[in-house]
């Protein structure tokens, strides 16, 4: 998440919200939020039902994958990165650069 | 040479046997992949407000961040 808010915006200038999901509580992802400076909206999918439709479901750990997705503004997945190539999410900051660019 | 066929066989058996474990193990690919359609969601966010996917059509792309747990890094 910290990634994230560095490439803020670089993301925000390519027309691009950032929107975190987990299933943390609202409460521990605002404590979180805040030691962070995160500012987008981090969400919470408590219950996991949004992580299960999107198939992301880890019954080991009872929790998300992590996973980044961009979605471009049809809806369409047009970029993903998945466990740990999720960590750095510069290949979604180049491709939403490029999506800008291909407008 | 027979000795080492079966040594082999073994070897052969124990690294599959292995491998299938751990195939077992992992979890499914994830259903949305590059191409499909996002599916919508209402969420509420940090700070108790309401957030869905389709808000932002036609609009902003949006960059989905799933994550493991909170306090955890990335």
């Amino acid at each position: 998440m910290q990634a994230f808010q560095q490439n803020l915006a670089k993301l925000e200038a390519a027309d691009t919200q950032v929107l975190g999901v987990s299933m943390d509580s609202p409460f521990s992802n605002k404590a979180w939020a805040q030691q962070l400076g995160v500012t987008f909206p981090l969400l919470s999918d408590w219950g996991g039902d949004t992580t299960k439709t999107y198939g992301l479901y880890d019954p080991e750990y009872k929790a998300a994958r992590r996973v980044n997705y961009l979605i471009d503004k049809n809806g369409k997945v047009v970029e993903m990165q998945l466990d740990d190539d999720a960590i750095d999410p510069t290949k979604v900051v180049v491709a939403c650069q490029a999506q800008k660019l291909n407008r | 040479m027979n000795k080492l066929f079966v040594a082999l066989l073994l070897a052969g058996t124990l690294v599959s046997g292995c491998y299938a474990a751990d195939q077992s193990n992992s979890v499914p690919p994830p259903k949305i992949k590059v191409g499909d359609m996002a599916p919508d969601f209402t969420l509420q966010d940090q700070n108790g407000h309401k957030v869905s996917l389709h808000e932002f059509r036609g609009k902003k792309n949006v960059a989905l961040a799933f994550y493991i747990f909170a306090f955890t890094g990335g």
